[in-house]
């Protein structure tokens, strides 16, 4: 089938998704959607999917006008969509999972398990994979999980496949194992719209693309007509180039020094030191234990061995109130889950890590206001009334909320993991501002990301992980994507990157 | 502060009223309804019996506030107020102070409480499952121990005993004072005090709580030990009322009746959200609503059937206004 999506916008509050971006995907064609993290294809997918109803534009299937896409609308026009997160019940079996929700019966309401069991072989055997249908889900590993999660799409006869990002979890095999699947299906009449950020797997499978950043529709062709450099380019636009940290006097008093932190199966031997007034960066890809260690660092996870010092002192091991008392405060991913506190207004939201290193018990309205408005001017806030609801700010007014939350707590160092996750990219700016900024003022900062142009804004120095091991430790003028790029996957140390 | 709050306009007041002092509004309407129905509602000996029904149970649920704002629940009140109160009984025969037993109901229930507190977070079971147990082994601790007899107040305690919950001062009972002194020692720590805000903190977000530094299992625990201490005076007060506790029929159904309360004031059952003073207000409109049913003549087996239907729609108004 053919699929055309015009003139879609897309607004969360004051968030615009998706602005007048159109795309179009053709008879039995692989679609490659490539953009940057926030830049809308997810949004997009949700919109043609179903799940969201578009601000305004039009969804056309085969020249037809599908009027109010709903999940269950696109589901009959035989849409389908394998999502990046997985989206399997652990506690039950593959063949299960496969037929969750649409099981075969045998008649008054008994489910046909051999029916199941043996259509769930034939699927595995077609994408010749071995997985045995009456496995628990939480028997498998990863990459599996991501497998039977592309089954699921496969299971039934589909005209539309929607893959976001689909071998984040798969082995090289495993990777080209789908990609002829993907191509028997192109022959069987099948589209297919291919989410990834792996350019040699965009330039292998897919024949045309459409870029998008910034929720915007920025450029569509083949990709028998660019290259990988030039697709790079379209993706980042020139925003990154012009990136310069501002100069900042270099400090050598060490303030954090981490001695062979090792937690199994997450990290080993994760040593390095962090000085006054400098942001190291600490990057890595899927599965580097970079996450544990942010955590461990600040005493959320007991680690199997190793020590921190702050300032010469060694911090009590998996103890949160020893490195809060140390001067440590978390800026946590996931902002929603681990740091905003929903049901509580802004000026408590703030207050909160103050309020646990402070010794009064009692609090003041007045104080508090005070407190507020120091902040507001520090972290640039942008809110009407301190009483309102944290749910009330964009994501990027949040985060600024919880790095003020440790400012108030008096925090010299600060662990920053994944901070602009899920914010527009205005704000991400600012965070940037703030963060270098903070560093100018003698704060220490490490920040935990994934993201090659957020390091380059921030970062003095960046350490590699690869598979809970430090691959390398790259000073400034090192810092390329290629470089980061080259440890990031496993490559040596000894004979030096590719320039 | 004062640029800022111009910027709250009329509309967004109301809203917030009507988001956060809803009870205050289903107060005065049932006020309204109840006077209708019974012309004797607004006398002083009506709503003076109303306050002393209402004023025991009511203090449970305060402490219940505490427990489903941190995002737990607590089953075994009922239990844990006919343990305290039977034994507290023994205490009074044989000390002869009426003090000494209130101190005995306090210690010995917040200690029970504890134990609820320390059995989900230390042996991290579910809140639910914890007071279920506790529920059942409390109760059958005081059967036990009365051999399915009462407890009854010695002839010599009775007269000054008696008048703990019967006394008034003034016009105003005993037990409307306590309740009411209770309610605002309570609303202060939650509304004034930082163990309040990390109460309304655990409940909310749990996770995120804890990466602020706050000790969560203490928060929770303690939660447990102030409705186990608040049970324990609960217990008093009934034993003073009643001059006789019999083991397997006291405090039967108050977590029902507290949990209810908690619910008509509008703190949501998922935790984060509630009103110390809503509670307060809850339960004298749960005490209402059975003296409305009576006046309207309806069968006294159907207050159980009235109170489950309460609660459901209590829930299911507070989901809908925060969508």
């Amino acid at each position: 089938m053919y699929l055309d999506m015009k003139n879609i916008t897309m607004k969360f509050g004051p968030v615009t998704a998706l602005d007048d971006v159109s795309l179009h995907v053709g008879e039995d064609e692989i679609h490659g959607l490539l953009g940057e993290n926030g830049a809308g294809k997810s949004t997009l997918m949700n919109i043609l999917a179903g799940t969201f109803p578009p601000a305004s534009g039009d969804i056309y299937i085969n020249g037809t006008k599908i009027e109010n896409m709903t999940t269950k609308k696109s589901h009959e026009l035989g849409i389908r969509f394998i999502h990046q997160e997985l989206n399997l019940v652990n506690d039950l079996r593959v063949y299960e999972n496969l037929f969750l929700g649409e099981e075969i019966t045998k008649g008054f309401g008994l489910v046909d398990k051999e029916e199941m069991i043996k259509r769930s072989a034939d699927v595995f055997e077609r994408m010749n994979i071995d997985i045995d249908p009456v496995t628990m889900v939480s028997d498998l590993d990863t990459s599996h999980k991501q497998l039977v999660e592309i089954a699921k799409a496969l299971l039934v006869s589909s005209s539309l496949i929607i893959m976001d990002e689909p071998t984040t979890a798969l082995t090289n095999t495993e990777i080209q194992n789908l990609f002829s699947i993907m191509r028997t299906l192109k022959k069987q009449g099948v589209s297919i719209i291919y989410i990834s950020h792996k350019m040699p797997e965009l330039f292998a499978i897919c024949d045309r693309y459409t870029v998008l950043r910034d929720g915007k529709f920025i450029d569509s062709g083949n990709f028998s007509d660019i290259d990988e450099k030039k697709a790079t380019e379209l993706l980042v636009g020139r925003k990154m180039i012009d990136a310069e940290i501002p100069a900042r006097i270099a400090s050598d008093e060490i303030v954090l020094k981490a001695k062979d932190l090792t937690l199994h199966p997450f990290f080993r031997n994760i040593s390095f030191e962090l000085k006054k007034g400098e942001v190291l960066a600490i990057t890595g890809l899927h599965g580097d234990g970079r996450g544990e260690l942010a955590e461990a660092l600040f005493g959320d996870r007991k680690m199997t061995s190793g020590d921190i010092f702050i300032k010469g002192r060694k911090l009590i091991r998996n103890s949160i109130k020893s490195a809060m008392r140390a001067g440590v405060g978390m800026i946590p991913r996931n902002r929603k889950e681990r740091s905003i506190i929903k049901d509580m207004n802004i000026l408590d939201n703030l207050s909160m890590a103050f309020f646990t290193s402070s010794h009064k018990g009692i609090i003041k309205r007045s104080e508090e206001e005070e407190r507020f408005e120091k902040n507001r001017k520090i972290t640039s806030i942008k809110i009407g009334n301190p009483y309102d609801n944290i749910d009330s700010l964009s994501g990027g007014n949040q985060q600024k909320i919880i790095v003020g939350r440790w400012l108030e707590a008096g925090s010299e160092i600060y662990i920053l993991d994944n901070p602009t996750q899920g914010i527009d990219v205005g704000a991400k700016f600012e965070i940037y501002s703030l963060i270098n900024s903070l560093a100018s003022s003698g704060k220490s900062i490490i920040i935990f990301s994934a993201e090659f142009p957020e390091i380059y804004k921030v970062a003095d120095r960046c350490i590699v992980m690869y598979k809970g091991n430090i691959q390398a430790e790259l000073d400034r003028d090192e810092l390329t994507e290629v470089n980061v790029m080259y440890y990031a996957t496993g490559g040596g140390k000894q004979n030096d990157a590719a320039q | 502060m004062t640029q800022h709050n111009e910027k709250m306009d009329f509309k967004k007041i109301l809203k917030k009223i009507y988001t956060d002092y809803t009870f205050i509004l289903s107060f005065v309407l049932l006020v309204i309804f109840a006077s209708v129905i019974n012309k004797n509602f607004l006398t002083y000996s009506n709503l003076s019996t109303l306050m002393l029904q209402s004023s025991i149970k009511g203090i449970i649920a305060l402490g219940m506030t505490l427990v489903i704002i941190s995002g737990q629940i607590d089953l075994s009140v009922g239990s844990l107020a006919a343990l305290v109160a039977g034994l507290g009984v023994v205490v009074l025969n044989s000390t002869g102070s009426i003090f000494l037993m209130l101190v005995f109901c306090m210690v010995f229930g917040g200690l029970l409480g504890i134990v609820n507190g320390l059995l989900v977070t230390k042996g991290k079971i579910a809140p639910f499952i914890v007071t279920l147990a506790t529920m059942s082994a409390f109760r059958s601790i005081i059967v036990q121990l009365g051999q399915g007899g009462p407890f009854n107040v010695s002839s010599d305690m009775y007269n000054s005993f008696r008048l703990v919950a019967a006394g008034s001062v003034g016009m105003i009972p005993n037990l409307a004072i306590i309740y009411f002194l209770i309610t605002l020692f309570m609303a202060f720590i939650m509304e004034k005090t930082k163990f309040g805000r990390y109460t309304y903190a655990v409940g909310s977000n749990e996770k995120a709580a804890k990466l602020t530094g706050i000790n969560t299992d203490f928060i929770k625990a303690s939660a447990f030990a102030i409705t186990g201490v608040l049970t324990g005076i609960s217990a008093f007060l009934l034993s003073s009322r009643l001059t006789s506790i019999t083991a397997p029929n006291a405090g039967v159904a108050f977590e029902l009746d507290a949990i209810a309360a908690v619910a008509i004031g509008g703190t949501a059952m998922s935790g984060g959200r509630g009103k110390i003073f809503g509670t307060f207000l809850g339960a004298i409109m749960l005490q209402m609503i059975e003296g409305i049913l009576i006046a309207a003549n309806i069968p006294p087996f159907l207050t159980g059937l009235v109170k489950g239907v309460i609660i459901i729609l209590a829930v299911l108004f507070q989901s809908k206004k925060n969508k």
